[in-house]
């Protein structure tokens, strides 16, 4: 958009002002509850998505938003190509066959990761993580809060849809686990838009604590009183307070503070780390948790980006620390089915700029990491780093639409059959993301 | 004076009504209109003061029918009001609060002094930290609907705010503005002034894209929530093609942007250089070519002037005070009057808050705002911050401004049901401890108290002030038990002002 105003912001030691304002950002509106639904559309895929219910238990699905376009050309790096290192001199990370002693470790011929993201190492070794890479929204937005809300949304440029792809899909499949008081939850203040419009879905920021507030002296008999005028009102009051009720007494039930991860997974104390045990406390309690979202702030690197030793290191090492004690507690650690999908809203620039750092770019890298996920491997149609092969000159390009991996995860782990319910006025391509 | 209590509805024509909304009328037995008011206090006031108490169909009670007014023109009753409005009397009342400007509303000025951004042109606004400036408009909009004596103008200005709604995180500074410029001013005006205004505002245009719709690359967003959202409705009878045309008229219609603007930055603009200059035809109304500006304004014109607008509009404000499911001829006296006076907005809501129509008006859920601030009016909170209040809206879903989409936060009982905790929690810890713990809120139970001692005094504290009389008697007596053993704990008094926030007739209004 041109005379964007966020274009004119300017952009510099600690984010552009635009995202500034987007980590002081209040998130969307909490959960309606019973919400109206959106009308399915008839479309027969041309390919059938395979369906995946093993006693009907689903998988539980984890998206984990990077908010302020994470650079992924630092994450998950293109060392084949000389033009990452001529374009980012000083932010390259060394080839895997440097001596340098923070190079990269390859993943394959082509791309590797830097020291801070070796937490995620084993479960690329074990098959169960896939890069996603030259993928992202088609929308040109360099935005982000644009960006973030078409991606959450499900549809570019649509500023009409006011609910989530998440929060659809929850509200198209059938409950997991029947008479489950929550199905949903974003683990944070405020629910963010990806999840908007679930049934049963409640921004709860701390799942330890959630229940009725004030003295824990009365709790006990102002819960009750709580009860009692409730169930003596009419619907959908008398549904809304028994069903939180029952959330409340379903998480009270469980021990998140002594939570012991197994198979010797140890979870970083960074809010990360507390967000994601206390994920996977609740999903291994089985109450019919179905979705669980996740934001981690802070990847809007325009200065000093430092993916070995400074902000965009720690950022990664936390990230990546914080998924890799998940995947070895509830993934490889034997618990139910989980998909976690990490994505942000775009890449960044090739080139770096003036200030060791990276402006707004397009194409960028999703993770996706499950027991059934077809792992170890970079997926991408890499499209070059060649000026004719950047998005107008300057970005990575956008090869692979975000909505195909998503697609495939509703539809082959979740069950979802209404897929134009969840990405409205999309017609996904396989990738093949999953082995089973 | 004759009491009268009601066992059930009035004989006012029905009002229709969502199963749903049964909540709180159909499970009180004394209903809305019916009761036996307190008192010695009540009979001192009418008998003082010419105020005629209006009669209505079916003989509902005067004093009731009066407080229910209130109860929908404000964002909650408090006894400096209800006083007020008995010494007025019902017609008296009404055109107090619509005489808005006459209302000394001093005390409520120096609270926002503070808030200086609230003042500020563009280009003084830019350099601001936009985080600051967006939580100086939300602490204003907090603070006006809790402690402004203009009650009835603050729910016109919240009306309008979700009819013209913008994102505050897409226009940021643009905003504020708005809601000076044009919402603010134009509330209790005309509809004419308030659209016209809106399609000059910064904000909207920036929000809608009209900023970069030019002849070459049309932009049709604003020019389709124009006729959509903002005048004739979904249904009003606009097509595809009118939505191209409007387009082309608006093109030119943008904003001055860039600090070599000057003091124009950010102000509206129009540029003939970006205008479609040919033929056009919009609602089967030819515009020649070479209108220029004029455009935009035929169509404004054509838009104000067309009955689906005064039926769209009229419903709005229907359901704003009155209820869900509001009769079809209330809505077309509404729309009749709309028609009649040039979309007089004062005209419009003389009709819609006839005495009738309030004595028919059906239950409505308290949006999570308006609980919050009927929370702080009826327990006369001390407010020295809103910063955490604005937190507990957000969490609610209910933060000002921050409504992605231009159809602004729903007026439906089923969009605002699915989360209770929020609003519990908000009872809750505005009264745990001594002080409260949301910073920022206190609330003086000594003085809510004064003069009650016993659990049942309380109790009948509790009934008058947050619900005038009319708390749901189960809740009601729910609340008195836990207020036992009589007399109660500073604990137990406290909490139950909390209890009584969260109770389910509290939900309504």
């Amino acid at each position: 958009m041109s005379d964007d105003i966020h274009d004119q912001n300017t952009c510099g030691a600690s984010g552009c002002r635009e995202y500034q304002q987007l980590s002081r950002r209040s998130f969307v509106q909490a959960s309606t509850g019973v919400v109206a639904f959106l009308a399915a559309h008839q479309w027969v895929p041309r390919v059938a998505y395979a369906q995946s219910h093993r006693g009907g238990m689903r998988d539980v699905i984890v998206s984990v938003y990077l908010r302020g376009a994470a650079d992924a050309m630092s994450m998950c790096a293109p060392y084949f190509e000389n033009d990452y290192y001529t374009k980012r001199p000083t932010i390259a990370v060394a080839r895997p066959d440097s001596t340098d002693p923070n190079r990269l470790t390859a993943l394959d011929s082509r791309f590797g990761i830097p020291p801070a993201m070796m937490g995620l190492h084993q479960a690329y070794l074990d098959g169960k993580l896939l890069f996603v890479h030259a993928c992202g929204s088609t929308d040109p937005s360099r935005s982000h809060f644009e960006a973030q809300r078409f991606m959450e949304v499900g549809k570019p440029r649509d500023l009409s849809i006011s609910t989530g792809w998440l929060g659809r899909h929850l509200d198209s499949v059938d409950v997991m686990v029947p008479g489950s008081a929550l199905r949903g939850v974003a683990i944070s203040s405020g629910m963010p838009q990806q999840l908007v419009g679930g049934p049963n879905t409640l921004p709860i920021s701390n799942l330890d604590t959630f229940g009725i507030q004030g003295s824990t002296s009365t709790l006990s008999a102002r819960r009750s009183s709580i009860s009692d005028m409730y169930n003596l009102t009419t619907d959908p009051l008398k549904a809304t307070a028994a069903s939180t009720l029952q959330t409340i007494t379903v998480l009270d039930a469980i021990n998140f503070a002594g939570y012991a991860p197994a198979n010797g997974a140890t979870y970083p104390t960074s809010t990360l780390g507390t967000q994601l045990k206390s994920a996977a406390a609740l999903i291994r309690a089985q109450v019919g948790v179905e979705a669980i979202a996740v934001d981690v702030g802070g990847w809007d690197t325009h200065e000093n980006q430092a993916p070995v030793t400074g902000s965009m290191s720690t950022l990664m090492s936390t990230l990546a620390t914080s998924i890799g004690a998940f995947y070895r507690d509830v993934i490889a650690g034997g618990g139910p089915n989980v998909t976690i999908v990490v994505m942000s809203e775009f890449g960044r620039r090739l080139q770096e700029n003036g200030s060791r750092g990276t402006d707004h770019g397009h194409g960028t890298a999703m993770m996706v990491i499950g027991q059934c996920v077809l792992g170890g491997r970079v997926l991408t149609n890499w499209p070059g780093l060649a000026p004719a092969n950047l998005f107008e000159g300057i970005d990575l390009a956008v090869t692979i639409d975000y909505r195909d991996i998503l697609t495939e995860i509703v539809a082959q782990r979740a069950g979802n059959t209404q897929l134009s319910t969840v990405f409205p006025d999309f017609t996904p391509t396989p990738r093949g993301v999953f082995a089973c | 004076m004759a009491e009268h209590t009601l066992q059930a509805e009035t004989n006012a024509e029905p009002a229709h009504r969502e199963p749903t909304d049964r909540g709180h009328v159909g499970r009180s037995r004394r209903g809305l209109l019916g009761l036996a008011t307190g008192a010695a206090a009540f009979a001192a006031v009418m008998k003082s003061a010419s105020a005629q108490p209006v009669r209505v169909k079916g003989d509902v009670d005067p004093s009731a029918l009066l407080e229910k007014l209130v109860d929908r023109i404000t964002f909650g009753a408090t006894p400096e009001e209800l006083t007020l409005a008995r010494q007025l009397g019902y017609q008296g009342y009404l055109e107090y609060q619509l005489n808005h400007l006459a209302i000394n509303d001093t005390a409520l000025d120096t609270r926002i002094a503070a808030l200086t951004t609230l003042n500020m042109t563009y280009p003084q606004l830019e350099p601001q930290t936009f985080g600051f400036v967006r939580n100086e408009l939300t602490e204003a909009t907090i603070l006006r609907a809790t402690f402004s004596k203009r009650q009835l103008f603050e729910r016109m200005v919240e009306l309008w705010t979700d009819h013209f709604n913008i994102d505050i995180v897409t226009v940021q500074y643009y905003k504020t503005a708005d809601d000076r410029d044009v919402i603010r001013p134009n509330a209790l005006g005309t509809f004419a002034n308030l659209l016209n205004a809106s399609a000059r505002s910064p904000a909207m245009l920036y929000y809608l894209n009209n900023d970069v719709s030019t002849s070459a690359n049309p932009n049709e967003n604003y020019a389709r929530e124009l006729m959509e959202l903002h005048t004739l409705g979904v249904d009003g009878g606009y097509t595809q093609t009118d939505v191209r045309q409007v387009a082309l008229c608006l093109t030119g219609w943008t904003i001055w942007k860039g600090a070599s603007t000057g003091v124009l930055e950010g102000t509206f603009r129009y540029n003939n250089t970006n205008h479609n200059q040919t033929a056009k035809t919009v609602l089967n109304t030819a515009i020649p070519t070479n209108g220029g500006q004029q455009d935009g304004i035929t169509v404004l014109n054509l838009l104000i002037n067309h009955p689906s607008t005064a039926r769209f509009i009229a419903t709005k404000m229907c359901r704003h005070f009155l209820g869900y499911d509001v009769a079809r001829s209330i809505i077309d006296q509404v729309a009749a009057t709309y028609t009649s006076s040039g979309g007089d907005i004062k005209a419009m809501l003389r009709v819609v808050l006839r005495p009738e129509h309030i004595a028919a008006a059906t239950p409505k859920i308290k949006r999570p705002f308006h609980m919050f601030v009927a929370a702080l009016r009826q327990t006369a909170a001390t407010v020295t911050s809103t910063a955490s209040m604005r937190t507990r809206l957000n969490e609610a879903g209910h933060l000002p401004f921050s409504w992605l989409t231009p159809d602004g936060y729903p007026d439906k009982a089923s969009h605002w049901a699915g989360n209770l905790i929020a609003r519990w929690n908000y009872g809750a810890s505005l009264v745990n401890g001594t002080t409260g713990s949301i910073s920022g809120l206190a609330v003086n139970d000594v003085a809510f108290y004064t003069g009650a001692t016993t659990a049942d005094q309380m109790i009948a504290r509790i009934d008058d002030r947050l619900f005038g009389n009319r708390m749901d008697p189960d809740d009601r007596e729910r609340i008195r038990q836990f207020l036992l053993p009589s007399p109660p704990t500073t604990t137990r008094r406290r909490e139950a002002i909390g209890l009584a926030l969260s109770c389910p007739s509290y939900q309504w209004y």
